[in-house]
């Protein structure tokens, strides 16, 4: 699982966030959060709303420093360094915040301005497979227009690292595959690192290559997206005799169901099947977990939210 | 090359899925021995999936023989690989005179079926042992 590092030039870390916490009033919004994202890597991240995704990207952007631990883009504290740092950063939101009254043709030519590697050549081709006309202004454009030219904005300078924040909310499949292939051109053109945050978990699945999951401020999941997948199962379970209570069973991260049939979401390595059997209960299919039952049984799994018998199992 | 449908929610790991496809693809003759694949870039864009998921396709493929790497030219489906189809053709007029020679013993089509079915068996079970002592 480990051995492949391919598309990957040495061992350069883009991002290093460590031991970053953040709390707005009495809520923790961040909890002592540490990764690292190697370069030329896609890092999905995913989570509920308000579990942290948008505020752990501002702090990449250097929108808000660090209560307590650090942050480091490319090595640099993009609060201490924030010209040299944003210089080579691509970033897109869910509301692209762009000058309504400019045009288009415009908007390039001031972001050209702005970025010493505004590649205008790379823009215009963009501009074109967008389908942007670039004498329109950009108040009149649509939310998929958009979202599209918010996406040109961000990746004509050939950014070495793009965010993108939530970037297909609330788009058509279209613009969604657009901004897909956006992130896939941006790790194969130059070995380039994207980070992106999303509730789509196939599109997370599909372009990632490492999952963040956060969850309540805390992050529950940070590993190879394949090693996640291998490492959950998802056990349909017959019992003899109709429970009243979850089984336990050692190594479930959710358990779910009712009477005799019940379904685990648990660790591949620790579910201790003879223990089912000896419970009385017989396992009808074991089978990969997939990414969306996965996040849930994480989420689910919070002792805020989950029964007194998810912790006892854990 | 048929198109690749791949389900990013399914269980199964995404370069499981292609993996299977390709060689599917090449079992069948869909793919020719000789043939180029697609590159890392344009399997990925194409397919709008992480180029490593493309890498890590193609890197079973060639430790399970069925494609070479060239350096700087691409991937190769092997000129040894016989397409499966091609096989079964083969298979076809050995079990043929097999059949017929159980026929002159006087063998009914259910006993032939029986025998088949026990020998099968009986090698599938010596392959788990020897596995299980591997």
């Amino acid at each position: 699982m480990r051995e492949h590092e391919p598309l990957e030039s040495a061992s350069e870390i883009a991002v290093a966030v460590n031991h970053l916490s953040r709390s707005f009033g009495s809520r923790k919004a961040l909890n002592d959060v540490s990764f690292t994202v190697p370069r030329g890597r896609v890092f999905g991240l995913v989570g509920e709303n308000g579990a942290g995704k948008s505020t752990l990207i501002k702090h990449l952007l250097g929108l808000w420093r660090a209560e307590t631990g650090t942050v480091r883009v490319f090595g640099l504290d993009p609060v201490a360094a924030p010209t040299t740092v944003l210089g080579r950063i691509g970033y897109l939101s869910e509301q692209p915040d762009l000058p309504g009254w400019m045009r288009v043709d415009e908007l390039l030519q001031y972001l050209q301005a702005f970025y010493p590697r505004w590649d205008m050549d790379y823009a215009e081709a963009l501009r074109e497979q967008f389908g942007l006309d670039p004498a329109a202004r950009i108040k009149t454009l649509s939310k998929g227009q958009q979202a599209k030219l918010g996406l040109l904005a961000a990746q004509a300078h050939r950014p070495e690292l793009l965010l993108l924040d939530e970037p297909s909310s609330g788009l058509d499949p279209i613009v969604r595959r657009d901004i897909l292939e956006a992130i896939i051109r941006t790790v194969t053109d130059e070995g380039h690192t994207v980070i992106f945050s999303s509730h789509l978990l196939d599109e997370i699945e599909r372009v990632s290559d490492h999952l963040a999951m956060l969850h309540e401020g805390t992050l529950r999941l940070c590993a190879p997206l394949d090693e996640v997948k291998m490492r959950h199962r998802r056990l349909s379970l017959r019992f003899e005799r109709p429970r009243t209570e979850p089984p336990r069973v050692r190594g479930a991260i959710a358990v779910s169901g009712a009477g005799r049939a019940w379904t685990v979401i648990g660790d591949a390595a620790s579910i201790d099947r003879p223990a089912i059997a000896r419970d009385g209960g017989s396992v009808l299919d074991d089978s990969p977990a997939s990414l969306d039952e996965i996040f849930v049984a994480h989420t689910e799994a919070s002792p805020a939210t989950a029964g007194s018998h998810l912790r006892a199992v854990n | 090359m048929t198109p690749i449908r791949l389900n990013p929610s399914s269980g199964t790991p995404l370069y499981l899925q292609l993996l299977e496809h390709l060689k599917h693809s090449i079992e069948t003759g869909a793919i020719r021995a000789g043939e180029q694949l697609p590159s890392v870039r344009k399997m990925a864009e194409d397919l709008v999936i992480n180029p490593n998921t493309v890498v890590r396709a193609y890197r079973d493929l060639e430790r399970d023989g069925i494609v070479v790497l060239k350096h700087g030219s691409g991937v190769f489906v092997r000129g040894s690989v016989v397409p499966r189809t091609d096989l079964m053709k083969k298979a076809e007029p050995i079990l043929r005179s097999a059949v017929d020679r159980l026929e002159s013993l006087d063998l009914t089509e259910e006993e032939i079926r029986r025998l088949m079915e026990n020998e099968l068996a009986l090698r599938r079970t010596a392959k788990q042992t020897r596995k299980r002592r591997a």
